[in-house]
């Protein structure tokens, strides 16, 4: 490639062989103006070359062959091999698809065995107790027998268990599935289907529970979202909307060891409030006995906080003192509501944001330029509406390493295979749109922007790399 | 994508569950059975002939429960399921992206835009209901903007899909000015379809009317179509094996949804397609390079949240590609009003502040960097792209 003296005359077929990178440039390091014959002398390429021309092709992946003889569209239904490697990348980010339904596969297993481990020594013990105790012979009887009893009642238990177990395991497999069929073929479909899941998830992290329930229904995703997980975080979520801690403190018994792990002081946070509530109904003493009890093992790690809690014992709950008065404020429950969601989803290894923003940032950042902001922005970017515009705002701009020339006529890339052309006004469109043009009005081109007309022979190609 | 290992690696913690259940099972069923048989040998001592003595038969019980060290059973089977258990997501941490949120700015993003722009989305894919259903949840009032019209878009390509043309045609005739602003032909072409329809079904009469009032007003723009259509009249009940065969090809039906949308969305104003798929779409693309970028600048956080643009390119596909950018071979900046993109004689494009540099200001020739050519600046044009 490097080598090759480029023909560019439009007579003679083109052919370039080029990586896929290269073909988004137009015309690499060719050489308009030379000769029409490739036998003539090619220039040495690589002392004309600086550095910089070199360095265009770092970002490439994959290789394609282009012949610039075929038209595109003959080509169009074999996906660009680029595709490909976008999708390989692409699934490595569905992490959260594989973890989220196996750390549940993995909750229940423990859960389920350590209810058989509590029911085996509970009846272990029940029949030691028996032994120390003396009974009459029908008291044996009686006793046995209800051990008896409770261990079908704990086979019952394990079976349905068991069974709760295997539907998760068959979850995982779901999505190894699902990702596993993610090709070519169906990409347009799993494209729409990744684009519901992510839906889905964000609904679910913002407790639209009805609307993500209906989207998965609809459209037959239940396996591969986690509305039921989210089940049990609605429980905990509805309950500190009113104010409630119950369910919250039980969520953090349950998952007493993971929390302790991570260093969670989401426990300690929710006996903080219940505190303060003490403190605003007036019940100092109930205040005084519940910190000794549930505030003090705190004081190792969390003296700070502990303080100054407790000081609104004196403080009382009309304080106007600003530090005071803050934590009796309403929305330190909305707070625990946010830490909760944050606990939850590390627990489970999501990500602590809904997949929704990140990506959406992601996308955003990479389509905007200057030029989405200008009034003549194409209708087709999402940055010319207002919307996309707002929340792109404090994001940084996309750069660009190499010209993207898009003709303002067909809205399609210009590049070997549809080459810039140039007016005598300066202004430039794609080959293709020009031709176009001029077959219809026996070779006349009219400038669309500045109303310029000329002939099509007036028209120069511009080379740019 | 190839995931042979990870499935492997869930079979075998699928393995060891099955294996700790039934474990699990077993040794409930030794207990209980050692149970029932204690509890059958007190019962039997009701008869008198054998008396026995029931605190020996529970102490054997016991002694029988301690043999089988159940609990140190259930420990050791769930041994190995644990080690599987630990292992599985440290495999997926291998394999894939353990966070993909490393390369999220935490800025105020307006959830009310967001949701916003998701029931708009719904809308517009015809999930009316989803649409209704998260404004309701998400307490969005003021919102409904969108729905009326895609709702009409909807009602118009439900009827063409059952070969209704009647909504299609109500509206093209009110927007008849505007569309032909935009240089658009459709009412011509959803009469042709209709005209074929009508020719298909046999009645000559009713062709030739429906032509008179309906094709003829577009006599004047398109006179080789029309001709094209009457001469379809001609082979009214066998238009199959006609010359015009290709009037009757589905695909102008498949072709008219397509059409159809994308002039419903001009008129609206609105893109072709969802601006939330393309976006999110970008984002899937243009992820895998922030995440690697993210990992680098990870030391860097603050200069991570401060930057006004990307320190490197994100490639993303054709598809969403809309603006033309023009990046200077020689400085590598970015064109813009006041360094505009030049053409020099030999064809070649630089951008304006590169030409003055290796002309020193005008003052000399100075030779192309692609090609030997000499240059002056008084030869360089400005472009537009």
């Amino acid at each position: 490639m490097d080598h090759m003296d480029l023909d560019l005359d439009l007579d003679e077929p083109l052919t370039v062989e080029m990586d896929s990178d290269r073909s988004r440039r137009l015309f690499p390091r060719s050489f308009p103006g030379r000769s029409r014959s490739r036998s003539e002398s090619p220039v040495d390429m690589e002392s004309l070359s600086n550095g910089s021309a070199t360095s265009a092709t770092t970002a490439t992946t994959t290789t394609t062959t282009t012949n610039t003889t075929n038209p595109p569209s003959a080509t169009a239904p074999v996906p660009q091999p680029s595709k490909l490697a976008h999708l390989t990348e692409s699934l490595k980010l569905e992490h959260q698809l594989l973890r989220v339904p196996f750390e549940h596969y993995k909750k229940t297993i423990r859960a389920n065995h350590r209810a058989v481990e509590k029911e085996v020594s509970a009846v272990i013990s029940g029949v030691s107790d028996a032994v120390d105790s003396d009974v009459s012979k029908d008291d044996a009887v009686h006793r046995l027998t209800s051990l008896v009893s409770r261990l079908q009642g704990l086979k019952r238990k394990l079976e349905e268990g068991s069974r709760v177990e295997n539907l998760q395991a068959q979850r995982c497999r779901a999505r190894l599935d699902h990702l596993e069929s993610a090709d070519a073929e169906n990409l347009t479909d799993w494209n729409n289907t990744r684009l519901k899941r992510i839906l889905v998830d964000y609904m679910l992290r913002m407790s639209y529970y009805d609307t993500a329930l209906k989207l998965a229904e609809s459209s037959n995703l239940l396996d591969l979202v986690d509305i039921d997980v989210f089940q049990e975080a609605k429980k905990v979520i509805d309950a500190l909307q009113n104010k409630e801690v119950a369910p919250a403190l039980a969520w953090c018994a349950d998952n007493k060891s993971r929390l302790k792990k991570s260093k969670s002081k989401f426990e300690f946070q929710l006996r903080l409030q219940e505190f303060i509530e003490l403190v605003r109904a007036g019940n100092d003493l109930r205040a005084i006995t519940y910190a000794r009890k549930y505030l003090a093992p705190w004081g190792a790690t969390h003296m700070e906080e502990l303080q100054k809690v407790i000081a609104t014992l004196a403080f009382r709950s009309t304080t106007d003192c600003a530090r005071y008065k803050v934590l009796f404020e309403p929305k330190q429950w909305d707070f625990l509501v946010d830490q909760f969601k944050q606990e939850f989803c590390k627990l489970y290894g999501m990500t602590l944001e809904p997949l929704l923003t990140i990506y959406l940032q992601a996308g955003l950042s990479a389509l905007k330029t200057p030029y989405c902001y200008e009034d003549d922005c194409t209708k087709e970017d999402p940055l010319s509406q207002d919307s996309f515009r707002k929340l792109a705002l404090p994001l940084p701009y996309s750069k660009q390493h190499h010209s993207k020339l898009v003709c303002y006529i067909t809205k399609e890339l210009m590049d070997t295979e549809n080459p810039p052309q140039v007016l005598p006004n300066g202004h430039v469109y794609s080959t293709k749109a020009l031709e176009e043009m001029s077959k219809k009005n026996n070779g006349k081109i009219t400038c669309p922007r500045t109303g310029l007309v000329c002939e099509y022979s007036e028209l120069v190609k511009a080379y740019i790399s | 994508m190839e995931l042979t290992t990870i499935k492997d690696a869930f079979e075998r913690v699928t393995k060891k569950q099955k294996l700790s259940s039934s474990k699990s099972q077993e040794v409930i069923d030794q207990v209980g059975h050692e149970i029932e048989q204690a509890l059958g040998k007190i019962q039997s001592a009701d008869d008198p002939t054998s008396p026995v003595d029931q605190q020996s038969i529970l102490t054997d019980l016991k002694l029988k429960l301690n043999a089988i060290v159940p609990l140190h059973q259930l420990e050791a089977s769930q041994k190995e399921l644990n080690l599987n258990l630990s292992k599985y997501p440290k495999l997926l941490e291998k394999f894939f992206n353990p966070d993909i949120s490393k390369a999220y700015r935490n800025v105020d993003f307006d959830f009310h835009i967001v949701n916003q722009t998701v029931a708009n989305h719904f809308y517009r894919q015809g999930m009316f209901d989803l649409g209704d259903s998260i404004l309701n949840e998400a307490g969005e009032p003021e919102a409904t903007a969108l729905r009326s019209q895609f709702l009409e878009m909807h009602q118009i390509l439900e009827a063409v899909r059952v070969r209704n043309l009647e909504p299609a045609l109500k509206w093209a005739c009110i927007n008849r000015e505007k569309l032909k602003q935009n240089g658009s032909n459709i009412e011509l072409k959803l009469h042709r379809l209709q005209f074929v329809e009508i020719l298909q079904r046999g009645n000559l009469a009713d062709s030739l009317n429906y032509a008179r009032a309906c094709l003829a007003p577009f006599a004047s723009l398109h006179m080789e179509e029309i001709q094209k259509l009457m001469a379809c009249l001609l082979f009214a009940r066998r238009l199959d094996n006609s010359p015009y065969a290709e009037m009757t090809s589905p695909t102008h039906w498949e072709n008219l949804t397509e059409e159809l949308t994308g002039e419903f969305c001009r008129l609206l104003e609105q893109s072709y397609e969802s601006p939330l798929s393309v976006a999110i779409a970008a984002g899937v693309e243009g992820l895998p390079t922030l995440l690697k970028l993210a990992n680098v600048m990870a030391a860097k956080k603050q200069e991570w949240l401060a930057m006004k643009q990307l320190p490197v390119p994100v490639e993303l596909g054709k598809e969403f590609q809309f603006h033309s950018i023009f990046v200077c071979p020689v400085s590598r900046d970015q064109s813009s009003e006041e360094n505009p993109p030049m053409l020099l004689p030999c064809l070649h494009v630089l951008c304006k502040q590169s030409i003055m540099k290796l002309s020193k200001s005008g003052t000399r020739t100075f030779k192309c960097p692609y090609c030997p050519t000499e240059a002056s600046v008084a030869h360089c044009r400005q472009l537009y792209f």
